[in-house]
């Protein structure tokens, strides 16, 4: 009855967890004490948590284990939650990276903001390593806990405030109702491990009073995941929250969770419930067809840039269900190579959002206008966006054309061609809202010229490293394509050996 | 009448569509909100434990203790986030929560 193999197996998330104890013992006494003059510590800890990421990262990626199960069939770890904790771990490092000049700009000094953003990220690598329901719900509350708070982050804000409690709602109402659908889950089998839910529904797949309270059972749990990733027709708060919240926890919560609850979803579809895909399948594609419809048409309108970020994040959202609805390998195997290219994207405008606000009145960007002729003042930034809106609309030979562009293979591929059809003409109009933010920075005119406060350092580099590899993809995509599909090849491989075992 | 499990469960999800409900028609405030939150985890809460006594296992029970403790943390919460809503506002009615539209 030994701990050992728990140790060396759950290394990142204990180390993780100690160190954020310490980290908020450090941050109380040190911001509570005279003899330092009560220092504001979030530039600090922002830097610690940096490198305390980095630690993360070697600990996830140089794991000795393989195919692990822990805790008592707990939790799980294999080659593809190594992969999706170490790419929400350098997505995470780069929103904190952009958001320290950010936190001083806006004057957001509470130091908890960081420590709470920790443990979101510990709760997101929990969630992607569970693989008993009990798990998933308390890493998916403890995930959304941190997210709530981090929301309301703003006290004096009345917008923060407000999207702080829409989120909370929202949050708690779709966990009561991915929970409703646990309990059903273990009601009708007696089952709480996925991996024994794969065989048992393998096993009896045609007993009529199972499969139709699983069926319900998948329905809830479908309906609560959708609500989490904002996806149609659950959308509805989406913007508001992403317009409320603090930009630097925005950038986070646009990104990072995202991943987390795909990866379960992965799970759950490809692995849990595998054997009545069929029945998901229809949820996926109608989802998808009514997000990336509702997500163009929705970012059409819009005024305020988070807004249209956020609609354009519920249409990506819809690209992604259309990739998971396809059943094959090369869905999935499509659909995490757009999310990796998606999530570098995403990072990057929020990292242009971060970065440019305005010396004279210290004005932030909140309208679409604002960001006129913005290339008069600051060329190379007017060039990093229109490579980074471009990325997003999909036009070659940018990375966002190629990722796109395998989910539309893997659609016709399995006859899927509905959707392919209302997806493209769909593309086709997205591309106009990403068009215009390019047309405001090179081409509009406005009488007045800004001049910006200059653009710092981190995110310069982040920035520039980015678009290069946006650059680069269409000539060197090997490192992303075939590192994607040798990790989801040992998901397939997993299942393979849990059916004949 | 034989009481076996479906009447149990008419109960517990009566229950979780009474505290659904409670979130889709409420008009007055938000303290109705965090309490058909609660609600609907506590009809979580005998749906487990139904099917544990009727499966004759153990793990339904013991989800049922952890949801409750998640419930009690989740409750917290809301309510923290209720109060600084209401610092800055001065009302908790639904109507009143517009600011961002569109």
């Amino acid at each position: 009855m030994s701990f050992k193999v728990e140790l060396i197996a759950m290394a990142p998330e204990i180390f993780l967890i100690s160190i954020i104890q310490y980290l908020i013992i450090y941050g109380v006494i040190c911001t509570t004490s005279s003899y330092l003059n009560y220092p504001i510590l979030v530039n600090n800890l922002s830097w610690l948590s940096l490198q305390v990421l980095f630690f993360l990262g070697l600990l996830t990626s140089y794991n000795p284990l393989t195919y692990t199960l822990t805790f008592n069939d707990l939790l799980i770890l294999d080659e593809f939650s190594i992969f999706i904790k170490t790419i929400i771990i350098i997505t995470t490092a780069c929103t904190i990276l952009i958001s320290v000049k950010y936190n001083h700009f806006e004057r957001i000094n509470a130091f908890e903001s960081i420590i709470l953003l920790l443990l979101a990220v510990t709760g997101i690598l929990l969630l992607i390593s569970s693989f008993n329901l009990i798990s998933i719900y308390l890493a998916i509350e403890l995930q959304s806990f941190c997210l709530y708070i981090l929301a309301a982050l703003n006290r004096t804000s009345e917008f923060s405030t407000e999207a702080g409690l829409k989120y909370f709602v929202l949050g708690a109402f779709s966990s009561g109702l991915l929970l409703f659908g646990l309990s059903l889950v273990y009601g009708f089998t007696g089952i709480l491990n996925l991996g024994d839910l794969f065989q048992f529904l393998c096993v009896n797949p045609y007993n009529l009073h199972i499969i139709n309270g699983i069926n319900l059972a998948s329905l809830f749990i479908l309906t609560g995941l959708l609500f989490k990733l904002s996806a149609v027709p659950f959308h509805l708060w989406a913007p508001d929250i992403y317009e409320g919240a603090p930009t630097t926890i925005t950038a986070f919560f646009a990104s990072v969770p995202k991943i987390g609850i795909l990866a379960l979803l992965t799970r759950f579809a490809y692995l849990g419930f595998y054997d009545i895909f069929f029945s998901w399948q229809e949820l996926f594609v109608i989802s998808a067809i009514c997000s990336i419809l509702l997500g163009t048409f929705g970012a059409l309108m819009q005024l305020k840039l988070k807004r249209l970020l956020a609609y354009s994040a519920i249409g990506h959202m819809g690209f992604m269900l259309m990739g998971f609805s396809c059943g094959c390998f090369e869905g999935i195997h499509a659909t995490f190579v757009y999310i990796v290219l998606y999530m570098m994207m995403a990072v990057l405008s929020f990292t242009f959002l971060l970065g440019i606000y305005r010396k004279k009145r210290l004005t932030r960007l909140n309208y679409l206008k604002d960001l006129t002729i913005l290339t008069n003042s600051n060329p190379l930034i007017g060039l990093s966006i229109a490579l980074t809106f471009f990325s997003m609309a999909g036009i070659p030979p940018l990375a966002g054309f190629f990722s796109k562009m395998f989910l539309f293979i893997v659609a016709i591929q399995s006859s899927m061609y509905t959707i392919a059809i209302i997806v493209v003409i769909t593309s086709v109009i997205s591309c106009f809202y990403y068009i215009r933010v390019i047309k405001l920075v090179f081409f509009d005119a406005n009488y007045l010229w800004v001049t910006l406060v200059r653009f710092d350092r981190e995110k310069s580099i982040l920035v520039s490293v980015i678009t290069t590899f946006l650059l680069c993809f269409a000539i060197y995509p090997l490192p992303i394509v075939y590192g994607v599909q040798n990790i989801l090849y040992f998901l397939v491989r997993n299942q393979f050996d849990l059916f004949y075992t | 009448m034989i009481l076996d499990q479906t009447k149990y469960l008419f109960i517990t999800t009566f229950l979780f569509l009474i505290g659904l409900s409670g979130i889709f028609l409420n008009r007055k405030n938000i303290i109705i909100l965090l309490m058909s939150v609660e609600l609907m985890l506590l009809a979580i809460n005998f749906n487990l434990i139904v099917f544990s006594v009727f499966l004759d296992d153990i793990l339904g029970q013991l989800f049922a203790l952890l949801i409750l403790t998640v419930a009690a943390s989740e409750s917290a919460i809301g309510l923290a986030i209720l109060i600084i809503y209401y610092r800055i506002r001065g009302a908790i009615a639904i109507e009143l929560i517009n600011l961002i539209k569109g």
